[in-house]
């Protein structure tokens, strides 16, 4: 298209004949043309820089929506500490992306292993990247650490959350999305030199791999070194559910990870205002349908997770469990996070079904390892993001894989599809190099921390909750003004004027769920 | 933009071979730009919907938080919104979009596109069904409230699939598609004007609410909403901070939900290269629905405080939400200052017919029926009376001089068909969803045990409360669940 946009005044000066006004005329109608298509390419830049922004403003309502499914999720005594957790994995994670994570990420040229360019992002905004890039790129690194600290969350020291949060922001994720994301990676589907892993590269759009197994293997490291919290397993071995204090909250955050979820998978095309190839449906459809699409598969992943894991969990505990719902849906959304750009409406409600399904595999098998993950965070986001990864090397469809990652026309797609087996074998490598590198670096970072013993709370912290001991106190306050309590209890009434006599405190002692 | 070579040629002189070819060159230029500008058309209109579409589902979020502080059972009522959004994108995708935006079709139905067949189109992209999957669980969101506390889990799935997969589809049908029968936009027009019914006051929240009313009705009150006296008792909600958290995420939403509802942003009114055009509708239907709100929530706040003595936070919450839910008609095609008009009223309704509803001993524990049903209709009504002919004009375009408001001089034609319309949406919701209830009900699928209802559903059939404290593991889980006692 840009070069029909070019007019030259030499091309065009020798069909108006040959008075001499024609090369005045030529030039005239060409400055025109010029002045149009300059300002089409300021427009341009608006469009997709507005999509961009607010795309990563969504991204960054997830950061909310973790604070609140994590606050919800632990035992009230926590709560101050994990939510104090998640504001600094934001800012923390801002501090350390803008000063190298940025730049081994996307520091282009550079190597197939790590980017060396922009450290403090200097020289930007360039050609290549812009202010608005950078801000959903951190928001994505700050989702990854997030997701770790849901895994353990409720008997880590604080120390050990800074440490942890600045490494993973700050190196090991951004070397993963140099690898999978930037035009450099050795297993990039958009390499610039053509030199593509297996001539074709790994296809994982919105990060299933890069930012959700990379978040929840590190979790599962975590929350494997320092072992289950008191009382997840009774004396006998038996699981004991510790359940959060909040559903209320739970749902909150659910929510709102979904609202971010549409910054998250539709934002990553990262432009709006690029056009398909007219010939094959016509000018209505552009990259504009393909967001749409993405849109659309996301919600139907997300939509068929949670009714699969009601129904599973209704037969099998015989609950209508708002948690494992909500749970089950995000679980959808981290399986469909590869391969929503890609793939038909339909196979997304294949992705959400057996998504439902690994999750609750997953946590089986969890309960019977003795493995205590608060959130499920490394069954949710590492279990099924691999799912993901592996549905989106069997479901590809082939034209939308050409459209979205256009320049290498016949590109290997999905199994099923009819694609042949290629894309599910880089897809295959994908998992097995993001579970090594997380492992050999987290594991190790772990190991250390919990040698200096600085991982793991004392068992009188933990026995106390955190919120007492370190940070100054219960997240919540009640006033019982009958007994004039100043005790740290959880004496909870309501505080408010109400017309009737004051209800009657009963304690109602509720067993364990077992 | 179209440049066509044989008109542009003689223009360019004498010398047919030349004029020709630099008649193509320069008609080449101009539709390169021209394709352009429609790419980028489609972007900026995509992008627009795109993001109210992603505000109107934050509704949703704004629903749960809301219903939940609302009441006393909050796992099982949070459970529900969050099946309204999944369900009913999973019966929205298969065929709730095909009945309602299926066609070329009949009056009554749609019947294309299922499954998201032939999608995208000329006519629909793939955000057109994000941003209606949106409002439809908004429709059954709306109903959840008023059943909230005493009804099955099987019932909520059953009733809810059906409003979303059949009875709001239809709806939307009838008046937002072209070939719906009283569509402001049919080639053959209702009483020649058509129901100018913009964001849904009818389709969305008169549906919901009169959907809330049959079950809510069929199945009466909770126990201890009236003594034995006949007397109401208040059953007050667990959470007034979840109410407010609520009701902003509501407020936040409902930018999605009205000024959204023009889909397009990058459209020109008369001439092109004006400062007026879509997008000065777009930020005055933002400016009215504020209004419209915010005028309510006072009305209310004063209104409230005469006749009860207390400034209370949930009825000013409720009374915003009645003057959004009633602007939310004409949001597009009133003055600002009639939105004033439509706010205040739109809280003497929901006052009203709160009254209306103690008097008849009717227990909606959201107030949904008597909010989104009453001031609803109120906001059909107040457009066929406030639309201004300039307006409907802009946003309904291709027919000039439509009828408008009445009290703007357009005569009582809109007014008729809106009329009308709050009568077939009664009808048409009674004679489907009422029945659906009376069958639940029959079958002892609709109301809980009193039992369930007196222990609270959350610890019967959803694993336990929402709230869980605990002091200490060794003297084992210690939980106090404070719920309103049932009045002295």
């Amino acid at each position: 298209m840009a070069s029909a946009m070019t007019c030259s005044a030499a091309e065009l000066f020798p069909h108006l004949g040959s008075s001499a006004n024609a090369t005045a005329a030529a030039e005239f109608i060409c400055s025109r043309f010029s002045a149009v298509s300059e300002y089409l390419t300021n427009t341009t830049y608006a469009v997709d820089t507005t999509y961009l922004l607010f795309s990563a403003y969504l991204v960054f309502a997830m950061q909310l929506g973790f604070a609140m499914l994590c606050a919800g999720s632990v035992r009230a005594k926590n709560t101050m500490n994990i939510m104090l957790t998640n504001v600094l994995d934001a800012a923390a994670g801002g501090f350390s992306y803008y000063l190298f994570g940025f730049a081994f990420a996307f520091g282009a040229p550079s190597n197939g292993f790590i980017g060396k360019h922009f450290f403090g992002l200097k020289e930007f905004p360039s050609q290549a990247f812009d202010y608005s890039y950078f801000l959903y790129q951190w928001a994505f690194a700050i989702a990854a650490a997030g997701i770790t600290s849901g895994s353990i969350a409720e008997r880590t020291q604080f120390v050990a959350y800074l440490i942890y949060s600045s490494f993973l922001t700050g190196f090991v994720y951004p070397i993963v999305s140099h690898w999978f994301w930037s035009g450099d990676g050795w297993a990039s589907a958009s390499k610039t030199d053509g030199n593509l892993l297996l001539r074709f590269g790994v296809i994982d759009f919105a990060g299933s791999g890069v930012v959700h197994m990379v978040g929840g293997i590190a979790g599962l490291w975590g929350a494997f070194i320092e072992g289950p919290r008191i009382g997840r397993f009774d004396r006998s071995g038996r699981s004991v559910a510790l359940r959060g204090h909040s559903a209320s909250l739970v749902v909150l955050g659910t929510f709102l990870l979904w609202f971010g979820w549409y910054g998250f998978n539709p934002g990553s095309f990262l432009t709006i205002l690029k056009s398909y190839d007219h010939t094959i449906r016509g000018t209505y459809y552009g990259q504009w349908s393909a967001i749409g699409r993405t849109a659309v598969t996301t919600t139907l992943a997300g939509c068929t997770a949670a009714l699969t894991t009601l129904f599973c969990k209704r037969l099998l505990v015989a609950h209508w469990n708002v948690v494992d719902v909500c749970n089950g849906l995000l679980g959808g959304f981290a399986a469909i996070t590869s391969g929503c750009a890609v793939v038909e409406p339909w196979a997304a409600i294949v992705c959400g079904f057996i998504a439902a399904w690994v999750l609750i595999g997953f946590n089986a098998l969890a309960a019977k390892l003795k493995y205590d993950d608060p959130l499920e965070a490394a069954q949710l986001h590492g279990g099924c993001g691999s799912w993901g990864i592996i549905f989106t090397g069997l479901f590809a469809k082939k034209e939308y894989v050409n459209e979205v990652y256009p320049g290498f026309p016949n590109r290997p797609y999905g199994l099923f599809m009819g694609g042949g087996g290629k894309l599910l074998g880089a897809q295959v490598i994908q998992v097995v190099v993001i579970i090594g590198w997380v492992s050999v670096t987290m594991g190790p970072l772990f190991y250390l921390l919990h040698k200096f013993k600085l991982l793991r709370i004392s068992r009188d912290d933990e026995t106390a909750g955190m919120d007492l001991t370190r940070h100054g106190g219960f997240a919540y306050i009640y006033h019982d003004e009958d007994e004039g309590s100043s005790m740290p209890g959880f004496k909870m009434t309501r505080v408010e004027p109400t017309n009737t006599s004051t209800p009657d405190h009963q304690n109602r002692s509720v067993n364990v769920v077992v | 933009m179209a440049c066509s070579v044989d008109t542009l040629a003689p223009f360019l002189g004498p010398n047919t071979t030349n004029a020709v070819a630099a008649a193509s060159y320069i008609c080449n230029q101009f539709s390169g730009v021209s394709d352009r500008f429609v790419d980028t058309g489609y972007a900026i209109d995509s992008t627009y919907l795109l993001f109210s579409a992603y505000l109107v589902f934050s509704m949703q979020l704004g629903f749960a938080m809301l219903l939940a502080g609302s009441v006393r059972n909050t796992m099982n009522i949070m459970l529900t919104n969050v099946l309204d959004a999944a369900a009913g994108g999973l019966f929205y995708y298969l065929f709730g979009f095909a009945f309602a935006l299926g066609g070329p079709s009949n009056g009554f139905i749609g019947r294309h596109f299922f499954g998201l067949k032939e999608i995208p189109s000329n006519s629909f992209d793939y955000m057109n069904f994000l941003y209606q999957w949106a409002f439809a669980i908004a429709a059954a969101g709306i109903t959840s409230g008023s059943i909230a506390e005493r009804t099955q889990f099987v019932a909520y799935l059953i009733y809810s699939s059906f409003l979303t997969g059949f009875v709001y589809p239809v709806v939307s049908h009838w008046f937002w598609t072209p070939d719906g029968w009283a569509s402001p936009t049919n080639s053959n027009l209702l009483f020649g004007s058509g129901v100018i019914d913009f964001a849904g006051s009818g389709v969305v929240h008169m549906v919901g609410g009169i959907a809330g009313f049959y079950g809510a009705l069929i199945e009466g009150p909770r126990i201890g909403r009236y003594d034995h006296t006949g007397r109401s008792v208040a059953l007050r909600g667990h959470s007034a901070s979840l109410v407010v958290l609520g009701t902003f995420l509501l407020w936040f939403g409902w930018y999605g939900f009205n000024p959204g509802s023009f889909n397009k942003i990058l459209v020109t009114y008369g001439a092109s290269g004006g400062y007026y055009g879509q997008w000065s509708a777009v930020g005055r239907t933002a400016v009215t629905t504020t209004l419209a709100g915010c005028t309510a929530a006072l009305t209310t706040l004063f209104g409230k405080r005469i006749l009860s003595g207390h400034w209370n936070v949930t009825d000013v919450c409720n009374g915003l939400l009645g003057g959004f839910a009633a602007i939310t008609a004409g949001c597009s095609v009133v003055e600002p200052w009639a939105a004033i008009i439509c706010g205040f009223v739109a809280a003497l309704v929901l006052i009203g017919f709160n009254m209306l509803a103690e008097k008849f001993k009717y227990d909606d524990p959201l107030e949904a029926a008597q909010l989104h049903g009453g001031c609803g209709a109120w906001g059909i009504i107040f457009t066929g009376l406030f639309a201004k002919g300039e307006f409907v004009d802009q946003v309904y375009p291709g027919k000039p001089g439509r009828p408008h408001g009445l009290f703007m001089g357009g005569g009582g034609k809109l007014l008729g068909a809106h009329i009308i319309q709050i009568l077939v949406i009664i009808g048409w919701v009674s004679a489907t969803m009422g029945p659906l209830f009376y069958i639940l009900h029959k079958f002892k699928l609709l109301r809980i045990s009193s039992e369930d209802e007196m222990a609270g559903m959350d610890l019967t059939r959803h694993g336990g409360f929402a709230y869980y404290h605990e002091e200490d593991p060794k003297l084992g889980m210690q939980m106090r669940r404070i719920e309103p006692t049932t009045s002295t």
